[in-house]
């Protein structure tokens, strides 16, 4: 049921992704400092995520386990959002402790995406149950991450630090709706949830948009 | 005690570029000031205005102007920063 809406809906959420990953990877060209790596790993995982779910109810994909790929592949997206977070804190140059981090999650990613496709009732004998437990853990990343970009707007108040806390924000309360959803079935808080995540992933593009490509922007610098 | 971040050379050239930018409204561009705004020694400051005149970032040691490939350098380098303090990143 309302497959063809979740379809577009996805597929319009991987695209948005894709273009924000466009964004992202640019303080870690400029820089070359990898902790700023996580941003684009994280938007790109999250729109790998958003695609993989279009293709799993697509009646073009047979894929039987592919609710675990997805489950996977979005919590690590939010987890690498909110590593870049917690690093980017640190008054201390972090080099070699991000750079542990990041391979010890792409490791820890690797076998776990590995045993969902082998063996997924190794990971959890219940998938619905995991996705609860999986759609709390993205939450938690979420709330950590808003809390930390609106910190960094009140240390140093500017209006064009307000937007990108509010985006993080709309996208936790679209997981929250996606719990609800994954706990009660409620198609409500399951169409909800996608709109809200539409409306943060358009926030985050508006920032980038006008960050690098409005000429009053331009102009003020 | 304040301690001063370390910074890696990029964020250097791009202060550096910053300064020379805003100190070429000037008759004459005073190298010693630009070395208290970005806080390097003077010998590396040097060090630091060779290596963006090989890079073609400003004309030459002298007349310390901007090329117009600096000045896209240090629009790219404004917009970047901007972008990172927008995600409520912080850039030493």
């Amino acid at each position: 049921m309302y497959d063809v809406e979740r379809i577009t809906i996805e597929v319009i959420s991987a695209i948005a992704c894709l273009i924000l990953v466009r964004f992202m990877i640019k303080p870690f060209r400029l820089t070359g400092e990898t902790r700023y790596l996580g941003l684009p790993l994280g938007f790109g995982f999250l729109g790998a995520s958003y695609a993989f779910s279009a293709l799993s109810f697509s009646p073009l994909f047979d894929f039987s386990n592919s609710g675990w790929v997805q489950l996977f592949v979005r919590a690590f997206a939010f987890l690498f959002l909110a590593v870049t977070y917690y690093f980017s804190k640190s008054a201390k140059s972090p080099k070699l402790l991000w750079n542990t981090t990041l391979g010890i999650l792409a490791a820890i990613f690797s076998v776990l995406i590995l045993l969902a496709i082998i063996s997924p009732e190794f990971l959890w004998p219940n998938y619905l149950q995991a996705q609860v437990f999986v759609r709390i853990f993205d939450l938690i990343c979420l709330s950590y991450i808003s809390i930390h970009a609106l910190r960094s707007h009140i240390e140093k108040p500017d209006p064009t630090t307000l937007t990108i806390p509010f985006g993080y924000i709309l996208l936790g309360i679209g997981q929250y709706s996606l719990l609800t959803w994954a706990i009660d079935a409620s198609i409500f808080a399951f169409f909800t949830g996608l709109v809200l995540r539409l409306a943060g992933l358009s926030v985050f593009l508006f920032v980038s948009y006008r960050t690098f490509y409005s000429p009053e922007e331009r102009g003020n610098r | 005690m304040k301690t001063i971040q370390r910074r890696d050379k990029l964020k250097i050239y791009g202060d550096l570029l910053a300064a020379l930018r805003s100190e070429s409204s000037a008759e004459k561009i005073v190298l010693t000031q630009v070395q208290v705004r970005i806080k390097v020694p003077f010998d590396r400051l040097k060090t630091y205005i060779a290596e963006l005149v090989d890079l073609g970032l400003i004309k030459d040691e002298t007349s310390l102007e901007l090329t117009r490939k600096g000045k896209q350098y240090l629009g790219e380098y404004d917009r970047v920063l901007d972008f990172i303090k927008r995600m409520g990143l912080a850039y030493r």
